[in-house]
């Protein structure tokens, strides 16, 4: 009887299971992956994003993607040509004054994509407003663009933006007075900081809502905005064909998905469900080594140099130890940066010797690169064990110690290889310099960034990444009092050189400039104010269909509007 | 019954207010800074916490928390989608890992019982055993790794499931991922229910039952699997929290939004975000104090016993 009885209780329950799963799997045969369905049209790009976009707002995003996206669906007065050159955008043209301070642009016949005419307006209600919130990026127009009236603004000594001065001449004409002359001012206007916002139409929506869907967001760029909320993992920009330049644009549009992890973007890409992936570590070996993936992947720098910084106050390292030249220039000898680009970071990275990396920036004049010859501070780094022990002798001379601690800081939410990187500076450091002990703390870059911020660390394995395309990005750092003068480093030499090239003698004298700069970083490596290591690439995987994508180190990664997908 | 189910709720509503004050306090003494800039000067921070109050006495901050909260306004994100209200984020992350955790839920439980009474009407066989090993697997096996395999077998070799969420295709995306976190409720389930309902069966009661001549589905429904099912019960309500407030590697593999992944983004993304912390903690803390409760109700519904002895503790 009990048989029986559970067959048919096993019976019914099966029964329903069956159905349930059913009706599960039922809607399944009808779809598809975003990516694979864009890959199959040939015309909408798979693109991988490595964290979420975070703001689509010009004001208030401070992160590479969501400055990516926003170029997508927003143009600049200027905009990047293939080699990262200021070309003309929004602005057709634009003049300067003879003294190089006040900038005219004039616009050229665009709209947004509710038919809006784009006007100077937009600039001007833009920049206002990144100066009144005076978040992360409103240094862009006061200490960087030296725009008038926009220090007092931003620190909050002016409430009146109207004193910021950027007018609105007429509807097609900006006019931007400078304090002082900027001479790659143009090159800053392809940076989304500077992008325009719709005055009108930001005023018609509630408060905080800018940005956060595709009804609440204008496009005047490339594309426009179909499908994204705060917060998502995937999102779609698709081709505005009200775009002033649209005949350029060949990509149906674009379907972006964060991926958080190389493996997984790695077989994604495989999968066909991307078409841009970015990989990194083992991936990047695997991929070199498969004969179909190695056609695919593209080594482009990312832009940002990870370094050491050293705490020389004698607040930290044993009261002030990493105050001594001569033991700082002995960590930075015994480090083999070689070694970590191709054994941790395996990504194309490049070992640098350099305070300025190299690739960003190029002079104006003589088109050569600031730092393309990574030998010129060969006199003071390098992996020079022998050297390194020299330098460290006469430390412990001048300290009349044998033997030192110190805590090297890193963030272990920065990146696969950022720990390994630590890892192996500890083995290296550890190695050449016998009573060195580099004890590891790994933290959040938030805590990371907050313990640098309070002068409360040893050493720490941080990066910069540049903003504009001028040395002065990195070299800029280094005065006393700066607030990324993590190291409480002050030379009054140093400070004139910088004072000279950004609101002294050399503003005008371009070549002069280069060349303080030149002395300048030389000061910097002389006294091993950092330990530069490595300049980060970007391992990108690019399906073979896709072409024309422009990749930069400066301000956007990639740009997508002379893309093509086969 | 009434009685019994205010005071649970009065219970509950101070438990919240108690946690959102800890967690208030906690996430202010964090380490980390909810501006963590490098561009900005000292000025323009200090500016910036004097304009979200961060300065203000302690209990001045928490009033005015409070009183936003009561209008449903948990403030604007620091480091994480700054200027977006938390609620537009808070309520699409919400959105879906309530749907994929509610699917697992659903599919957990279901199999669960089936594979459990399957195991228990079949004792000692070979189903048993088979159960058995099933429901240890599940346990020992997270979530995630299972995931991958799916992934690798079902989106990659037969692309039959997509590789990636995508929150227009719901259902479809899903499935993926709520199996995936199924698994170990459906183990769980399935070994408690096994174990209890072979406990109920051996009563004496049951017995009586069935030489009385009651048989079937009447039996295993009605009076072995209602006494076995309070335990369950009690197992499943942590799982279902669980579940609801997503699964952070499986968030993150599948490339969902969810709330899981929006905790770790806001704790250790590039700031801490006190807000965004302080909203999501209140969320975990209402949804596992709200499931409890849910929980209580259901022991008096299903054992009035229950309800009866709460109920005079409830009068002295």
């Amino acid at each position: 009887m009990k048989n029986l009885n559970r067959r048919s209780f096993l019976g019914a329950a099966g029964g329903a299971a069956s159905l349930f799963l059913a009706a599960c799997g039922g809607g399944s045969s009808s779809g598809s992956s975003a990516g694979g369905e864009a890959a199959a049209d040939g015309k909408n790009l798979g693109v991988m994003l490595a964290t979420n976009v975070m703001s689509l707002d010009t004001n208030l995003a401070t992160d590479g993607d969501s400055f990516e996206v926003i170029a997508d669906c927003i143009d600049g007065l200027m905009q990047m040509d293939a080699d990262g050159a200021a070309i003309p955008a929004l602005a057709e043209t634009f003049d300067v004054s003879d003294d190089g301070t006040v900038y005219t642009f004039h616009l050229r016949d665009a709209s947004w994509n509710n038919g809006t005419p784009v006007t100077a307006n937009d600039f001007v209600f833009a920049w206002r407003r990144i100066c009144e919130l005076a978040g992360e990026y409103a240094y862009m127009m006061d200490e960087i663009g030296n725009i008038k009236g926009a220090a007092a603004i931003i620190a909050g000594e002016q409430s009146d933006t109207s004193t910021l001065a950027v007018t609105a001449v007429d509807d097609k004409t900006l006019q931007v007075e400078l304090e002082v002359p900027v001479s790659f001012f143009p090159s800053l206007m392809y940076f989304p900081t500077f992008y325009p916002i719709n005055e009108e139409f930001y005023n018609s929506l509630d408060d905080g809502t800018y940005g956060t869907s595709p009804e609440t967001f204008l496009s005047c760029g490339a594309f426009v905005l179909s499908d994204y909320l705060p917060g998502t993992a995937n999102l779609t920009v698709t081709k505005n064909p009200g775009y002033w330049d649209a005949d350029r644009v060949k990509l149906a549009g674009i379907t972006y998905q964060v991926v958080g992890s190389s493996d997984n973007a790695l077989t994604a890409f495989k999968n066909g469900s991307l078409d841009v992936a970015v990989i990194s570590g083992q991936q990047v070996a695997d991929a070199e080594a498969d004969s179909e993936l190695s056609q695919n992947l593209k080594v482009t720098g990312a832009g940002y140099m990870w370094y050491l910084s050293f705490s020389q106050t004698e607040k930290n390292a044993q009261g002030g130890m990493l105050g001594n030249q001569n033991l700082r220039l002995a960590i930075s000898n015994s480090i083999d940066r070689e070694s970590l680009v191709d054994n941790y970071v395996m990504d194309g990275s490049l070992a640098t010797y350099t305070a300025v990396p190299p690739q960003f920036a190029a002079s104006a004049t003589t088109g050569e690169d600031f730092s393309g010859d990574q030998t010129k501070f060969a006199d003071f780094i390098g992996y020079r064990p022998e050297e390194a022990q020299a330098y460290y002798e006469a430390a412990k001379k001048e300290l009349g110690k044998d033997a030192f601690e110190f805590t090297l800081i890193y963030g272990n939410n920065e990146g696969d290889e950022v720990t390994k990187v630590a890892q192996a500076i500890k083995e290296q450091v550890e190695g050449n310099l016998a009573g060195v002990t580099l004890n590891l703390q790994g933290m959040t870059k938030a805590e990371r960034l907050d313990k640098m911020q309070n002068d409360n660390y040893d050493v720490a394995l941080t990066r910069w990444g540049p903003d504009y395309a001028d040395p002065m990005t990195y070299l800029g750092m280094w005065i006393t009092n700066n607030s990324n003068n993590y190291g409480f480093w002050s030379n009054a030499e140093y400070d004139k050189l910088i004072a000279d090239c950004t609101t002294g003698a050399y503003i005008s004298d371009y070549d002069a400039r280069w060349q303080a700069m030149y002395d300048a970083e030389t000061l910097v490596m002389q006294e091993a104010v950092i330990a530069p290591l490595y300049t980060k690439a970007n391992a990108n995987l690019i399906s073979a269909g896709a072409e024309g994508i422009e990749f930069h180190p400066v301000a956007l990664n990639r740009v997508y509007k002379n893309a093509t997908l086969a | 019954m009434a009685k019994y189910i205010l005071k649970r709720i009065g219970l509950a509503l101070a438990t919240l207010l108690l946690i959102i004050f800890v967690l208030f306090v906690l996430v202010r003494i964090m380490p980390g800074n909810p501006f963590p800039s490098e561009r900005m000067s000292a000025e323009q921070i200090a500016n910036k916490r004097a304009e979200m109050g961060l300065d203000d006495p302690i209990l001045v901050q928490f009033g005015r928390y409070m009183a936003g909260l009561a209008h449903g306004d948990f403030g604007k994100g620091t480091s994480l989608y700054y200027g977006a209200p938390i609620k537009t984020v808070l309520g699409a992350c919400i959105q879906n890992s309530f749907k994929i955790g509610g699917l697992a839920i659903l599919i957990g439980t279901a199999v669960g019982l089936l594979l459990g009474i399957t195991a228990a009407l079949n004792k000692g066989t070979f189903i048993d055993g088979f159960c058995t090993v099933f429901s240890i697997l599940g346990v020992c096996v997270p979530g995630y790794v299972f995931l991958i395999f799916l992934q690798y077998f079902f989106s990659y070799k037969i692309k039959v499931f997509p590789y990636f969420f995508d929150a227009s295709r719901f259902l479809y995306s899903s499935i993926l991922p709520a199996v995936s976190l199924s698994l170990f409720t459906m183990s769980t389930v399935a070994r408690f229910t096994r174990n209890e309902m072979v406990e109920v069966m051996d009563s004496d009661y049951v017995h009586l039952a069935e030489s009385k001549g009651m048989y079937g589905s009447t039996l295993v429904l009605k009076h072995i699997l209602r006494n076995a099912l309070i335990p369950i019960v009690t197992v499943l309500a942590p799982l279902v929290v669980d579940l609801l407030t997503g699964a952070l590697v499986v968030e993150k593999i599948y490339g969902i939004n969810g709330i899981g992944k929006l905790m770790v983004d806001a704790i250790a993304g590039e700031g801490v975000d006190y807000n965004y912390v302080l909203a999501l903690g209140i969320l975990y803390s209402a949804l596992y104090i709200g499931i409890m409760l849910v929980v209580d109700i259901l022991y008096g519904i299903l054992d009035p016993r229950i309800r009866v002895a709460s109920g005079k503790g409830g009068d002295q």
